[in-house]
């Protein structure tokens, strides 16, 4: 075997999903094999590339039963280890260094992996579900394979994949940004939410609404918070609805129109294949085996005249013009929900009715829509205006002098420079974060395992080779990132500046007390 | 008037149903008196005067009591038109005849006459004044004659003559207005306000009467026009027999303005104002109907109901009920010595709000039923608005707010609806507060002798002694003008109230500046509506009641709404959040202050529910400001939630609440950290023990070092404690042990 053997199809890119508890018996190794990128691969290399990552799993799990292994690093490629759901492993292979471009940290690869995943399950529910509901895998392959595939499309620019690199150590995946409001705007909102809540009767609704693509009030729980506020970034918010147009936002990259249109690029073209995965990507609604939706398909969803955002995604009513309200299922209370948008302007308001709540489906979700463009439209509308009036546009949580990025774990928030303003930082600067932030990730993975009461604060300070001060700092479970070019030589300069910014954005909470 | 008292006409007219939304209280206060010729009502000085042929007996009304002692006072035998005390009731005016008026001082009994010059002249009226220029206007067919009254000699001197032709006036004191009806239908009026800031003048204008035929001129009679004061505002009521309107002008300085006309469905028709609540009483249907005169709005506060008469001695036990409108008093009526007929024809309407029973010497004085009134409307933010406007029963209005608002909410009606019930509530409020009136009912009694009076019952102590002085008018104007002084300081203070109200009109606003008299009025019952008009200069009675207003302070919402319906709103506690939240939402944009309890409460729903996303969002975006108070209310679900303990631990850091801050520190095991912060915010009085004892339990030897070093130069004298002493031996043993 060895890796050198694994090649990785000129893309750099190997993504795989695959099943430890299936496929044991000599012969029957292709049922482990849930998902696999590229998909023309031949089956023998797709075969060796899981067999590795299975014997690696097996092997780590001799020392560390509860946390197998989540990295290996080759020579030329690494092994990012994902277990996904019990037994159901996601293995991202990369090749490094084929130019140096092609430098990860591989938390942020890890990161990608979770969201896809996270993604996978608010639509579909877990893996092992759908496993359980056809042992045989062809449902699940059916599944996946165009879910993980819409999802990946997001990520090529032109003909060429291009994963999350460096250059984006100041983002942070699977957070979520929320937008500042001022407390009158704020118990608006607050007050907007109660209505929302109140349109649905006695059914316990939940509620997430976004400006433009920021967080300005939820009620989910964490966890489903940040997937459901991905999913509106990349495929709800008005900036997405007008994809093509590009957008600041760091979940897109802006050239997914052009994609869309493609369309068909890694579709799998043999037989065989288009048998195992019972997918042709073209068709709009995956298979004729299985009825797949697919929500990351892109352009799929537009602004009806109600106000309510419409999706052919989940198809056609029965029996009726209407299309399908589509549903979502919650991560906390693994309830089914349905998935009601209404967007007014920048104000994208996300509705989840519990679907054991209605009881004659469509007209009952209707009937609540209705409920909300008679009670709450005009509180929408007042509160568009009142977020409109205090939004300082793109760049408004730009610091001038500073590019940021501040993390809260506790509460999975971020906010970070404007990625304009990002690129203006020099491939040094960026390199010696995406190296500071890999040795944090390093600190902060052992802190896990060492069940300490409480969390580790860290400072570090690092002079770059371009003299840009690149500084890490971690107090009680909040992250702050920062690069200062062109400034001062001493170290007290930059200690200075950290304070400054902590005191006049974070309310001190970086200060060193 | 008529002394004809028909007993045929039935008590019934009150007795039917019990309903009722104004009624009278047993018992009246009974004034007759053997030998009596005539009954009348000054009103300027609020007493009821009953007159034999050599004598004049008065009673207070105000404050109204049935036990009221008279006064009696003698004077020389004669016919006797009209009675009024002076302003300070140190003198009697008598009209004797329509050519002359009698004066005594009551002090000596000494009399004079003041006679019209003229035979053709005749006396119509007249009335004691406040104004500085003079005392005493009478009214005469040919204008006003006003006069002012020198002590010394003992004679009014004429000031000032008018010249006008009158063929009656109306007059009320509270207004301070007089308005003289002239033309051959008397439709054309003349209006003069006679107030301590001087005499103005009222532009001419004319009432508006339907005919009835092509060639029928009806004549208007002073007893269909009504001078009333609502809401410190004077309006003009009269009423149209033909087109069956009771049309309404309201009086600015420089204008006189029709105001819609209401509909009356009786003749003959009174008008009582009650709280500022305009009555009108439908005299021949026996019924009442209530106006708020407060917005453009002319729609009945209720439905029409007969007055009641309540607490007749065999019901008596029934008063007490809260539920008046059931008391079924008036059966046994018959067992009363008087009869009292509702409505009869005996009934005189005084000025603003008492009724006298001419034929059996009754006064009676109107009340409101502000429960009755409350519980027949549904339309719940409009009966807050309408209560929080009541300043007489400033106790019972708060508690049936309160009383509605919690029901409201147990009920679980619409948030918007209940929204707007928090609006009125709170903008109420916040009015109260800028008016002053919030913080006056605690302090009445010093405002009372504190702040220079112009009721007519009390100014009795000023003006007398400046004129037993024998200065005259100087003194007199000496007083006027402190009282002015008086005003302006008031008035500055409540200046930014006045121009949030009526930042819309400016040119009538000059008027409440250029009328400083006005401002008292203005600021004891001030509505947000536009003040600029032609103010009652009356400071109306300070209220008995120890509250000034209805308002409802947060705390009060707090301490009787909402932690009184907490605990039954178990279930819902979403809908409560909810609800609190629009109660912030008005405080907000009143900009009133909101007590952390209410955060407090806000966090145990949220909490109860599970709902601490929401939890965080509430405190991150400030909706519940922070404080101490809901720092340690975070902290305290911190032990379930630790997001929220570190919400709770920032809060409090930022407001620098250093000890409490740093000693949770230390529970946390931050103990190094805390130092830091010891240091660098320079808290004193920390215990070193926690922190010994933390590090301590660490088990690292170098922490508990650096904790000793740090107090050993943070504290003088720390080396020489118990404790630097143990720790340090303890220090030593751990380093012992390491080296071994």
């Amino acid at each position: 075997m060895g890796l050198s053997s694994v090649s990785t199809t000129g893309e750099g890119l190997l993504l795989c999903v695959f099943d430890l508890q299936r496929g044991q018996q000599e012969g029957q190794e292709l049922d482990k094999i849930l998902f696999f990128y590229p998909a023309d691969l031949p089956f023998s290399t797709q075969l060796s590339v899981i067999g590795l990552s299975e014997g690696l799993i097996t092997f780590t799990r001799i020392f560390s039963p509860e946390a197998a292994c989540e990295v290996i690093e080759a020579e030329r490629h690494s092994h990012v280890f994902y277990e996904a759901e019990p037994d159901i492993w996601m293995v991202m292979v990369v090749e490094k260094n084929k130019e140096a471009e092609a430098i990860w940290r591989i938390d942020a690869l890890k990161e990608l992996l979770k969201e896809v995943h996270s993604l996978f399950m608010l639509f579909h529910g877990s893996v092992r579900g759908i496993l359980e509901k056809e042992p045989s895998g062809g449902l699940t392959r059916s599944h996946l394979y165009p879910f993980i595939m819409d999802y990946l499309r997001d990520f090529f620019i032109g003909k060429k994949l291009q994963l999350p690199s460096f250059r984006d150590c100041l983002k942070e995946r699977r957070t979520v940004q929320m937008l500042t409001v001022g407390r009158e705007a704020a118990i608006e909102v607050q007050t907007l939410v109660r209505i929302l809540e109140s349109c649905a009767g006695n059914a316990h609704c939940s509620s997430l609404i976004l400006f433009q693509d920021l967080l300005v009030s939820t009620t989910l729980s964490p966890e489903d918070t940040i997937n459901l506020f991905t999913y509106a970034v990349l495929r709800l918010t008005p900036h997405a609805l007008s994809s093509g147009v590009s957008s600041w936002s760091y979940l897109r990259k802006g050239y997914s129109s052009s994609q869309v249109a493609a369309g068909s690029t890694p579709a799998p073209p043999g037989s065989v294949l288009e048998r195992f995965y019972g997918s042709s990507d073209t068709s709009p609604s995956g298979d004729d085996r299985y009825q797949v939706i697919r929500p990351l398909q892109h352009g799929r969803w537009s602004k009806g005249k109600d106000g309510f955002l419409i999706t052919e995604i989940w198809g056609p009513d029965v029996g009726s013009l209407d299309l399908v309200t589509p549903t979502i299922s919650l991560k906390q209370t693994e309830e089914r929900m349905y998935l009601c948008v209404y967007q007014y302007k920048s104000l994208t308001v996300i509705l989840l009715i519990p679907v054991s709540s209605i009881l004659n489906g469509e007209q009952g979700v209707s009937v609540v829509k209705q409920q909300i463009l008679e009670n709450a439209s005009l509180k929408i509308l007042k509160v568009e205006e009142k977020l409109s009036k205090g939004w300082g546009g793109e760049n408004a949580y730009h610091v001038s002098g500073y590019r940021y990025l501040l993390v809260d774990d506790s509460r999975d928030i971020s906010r970070a420079s404007p990625p304009g303003k990002v690129t203006t930082l020099t491939k040094e600067s960026l390199l010696a974060l995406n190296k500071l932030r890999e040795e944090v990730d390093l600190e902060k993975n052992q802190a896990k395992w060492d069940y300490t009461v409480h969390d580790k604060d860290m400072e570090m300070c690092i002079r770059a080779k371009n003299n840009a001060w690149v500084i890490a700092r971690i107090t009680r479970g909040k992250e702050l990132y920062m690069v200062l070019e062109k400034a001062n030589e001493t170290l007290l300069y930059a200690s200075d500046a950290v304070e400054k910014f902590s005191n006049r954005y974070c309310n001190g909470a970086f200060s060193s007390d | 008037m008529s002394g004809k008292a028909s007993s045929s006409q039935s008590t019934t007219g009150f007795g039917s149903g019990g309903l009722s939304h104004v009624y009278i209280q047993h018992q009246p206060l009974h004034c007759s008196i053997r030998g009596s010729r005539g009954l009348f009502y000054d009103d300027g000085t609020k007493l009821l005067i009953s007159t034999t042929s050599n004598q004049v007996i008065s009673w207070k009304t105000v404050p109204f009591s049935p036990f009221a002692n008279p006064t009696t006072d003698s004077i020389s035998e004669g016919p006797i038109l009209a009675v009024r005390f002076s302003l300070d009731e140190k003198l009697i005016a008598v009209q004797r005849s329509n050519s002359e008026i009698q004066f005594w001082l009551r002090e000596t009994g000494e009399a004079f006459n003041q006679k019209c010059k003229s035979e053709s002249e005749s006396i119509l009226g007249f009335f004691w004044t406040d104004c500085p220029l003079c005392d005493i206007v009478v009214i005469k067919n040919s204008g006003l004659d006003l006069y002012a009254f020198d002590l010394v000699s003992k004679t009014l001197i004429l000031v000032e003559t008018r010249k006008l032709n009158v063929s009656w006036y109306v007059y009320t004191h509270e207004s301070r207005l007089v308005l003289l009806a002239s033309g051959m239908q008397c439709k054309t009026f003349n209006g003069f306000q006679l107030s301590s800031a001087g005499i103005i003048r009222l532009p001419k204008f004319e009432m508006v009467i339907a005919k009835s035929e092509a060639n029928s001129k009806p004549v208007l009679a002073d007893e269909d026009v009504f001078i009333v004061t609502i809401y410190g505002r004077i309006y003009c009521l009269q009423i149209d027999r033909i087109s069956m309107l009771l049309h309404c002008y309201r009086f600015y300085r420089d204008a006189v303005v029709q105001q819609g006309s209401l509909p009356i469905y009786s003749s003959k028709v009174a008008i009582s104002v009650v709280d500022n609540v305009l009555l009108v009483h439908q005299v021949d249907a026996k019924v009442v109907i209530l106006y708020d005169i407060f917005s453009d709005s002319q729609t009945p506060i209720s439905a029409p109901l007969p007055v009641l008469l309540r607490g007749l001695p065999r019901s008596n036990s029934l008063t007490s009920q809260s539920n008046g409108g059931e008391s079924e008093s008036s059966e046994t009526s018959n067992t009363n010595d008087h009869e009292t007929i509702i409505y009869g024809d005996d009934w005189k309407f005084l000025v603003p709000d008492l009724i006298c029973d001419v034929a059996n010497k009754l006064l009676w004085k109107i009340h409101i039923d502000l429960e009755a009134i409350a519980a027949s409307s549904s339309e719940v933010p409009s009966v807050l608005e309408f209560l929080q406007r009541r300043k007489l029963e400033a106790n019972k209005a708060k508690q049936l707010c309160l009383a509605i608002t919690r029901t409201v909410i147990l009920e679980c009606r619409p948030v918007p609806m209940v929204a707007k019930a928090m609006d009125a509530i709170v903008s109420s409020y916040s009015l109260s507060i800028k008016t002053g009136s919030f913080f006056k009912g605690i302090k009445v009694e010093r405002s009372l002798t504190g702040v220079p009076n112009v009721n007519s019952t009390g100014s009795g102590t000023d003006v007398p002694t400046s004129r037993t002085d024998g200065l005259g008018k100087s003194i007199k104007y000496e007083s006027n003008s402190r009282y002015n002084s008086g005003l302006v300081n008031r008035s500055s203070s409540y200046s930014a109230s006045d121009s949030e109200d009526n930042g819309s009109s400016e040119p009538l606003k000059t008027i409440s500046d250029n009328t400083p008299e006005a401002q008292p009025s203005s600021l004891q019952s001030q509505p947000p509506g536009p003040i600029n008009n032609l103010v009652n200069p009356n400071v109306s009675e300070q209220q008995e009641t120890q509250l000034a207003t209805p308002a409802i302070s947060p705390d009060e919402m707090y301490k009787f709404v909402f932690a009184a319906v907490e605990e039954e709103m178990v279930e819902e506690p979403s809908y409560l959040v909810a609800i609190l939240l629009e109660f912030l939402r008005s405080a907000n944009v009143e900009k009133v202050k909101v007590h952390p309890n209410i955060y407090v409460l806000t966090i145990q729903l949220l909490a109860c529910s599970d709902r601490y996303a929401e939890l965080g969002l509430f405190i991150i975006n400030k909706i519940l400001e922070p404080s101490k108070e809901v720092a340690f209310q975070l902290l305290e679900l911190g032990r379930e939630n630790l997001q929220t303990r570190k919400l709770g631990l920032d809060m409090l850091r930022q407001l620098s609440l250093h000890h409490d801050y740093v000693l949770l520190l230390v529970q946390d095991g931050y103990y190094l950290e805390a130092l830091r912060y010891v240091r660098k915010h320079k808290v004193t009085g920390v215990r070193p023990l926690l922190f010994l004892e933390a590090a301590f339990a660490s088990n690292d030897s170098q922490h508990l070092a650096a904790v000793l070093r740090f107090f050993s130069d943070f504290i003088p004298g720390f080396q020489s404690t118990t404790d630097f002493c143990a720790y340090h031996r303890v220090l030593g043993e751990m380093n012992g042990t390491i080296t071994v």
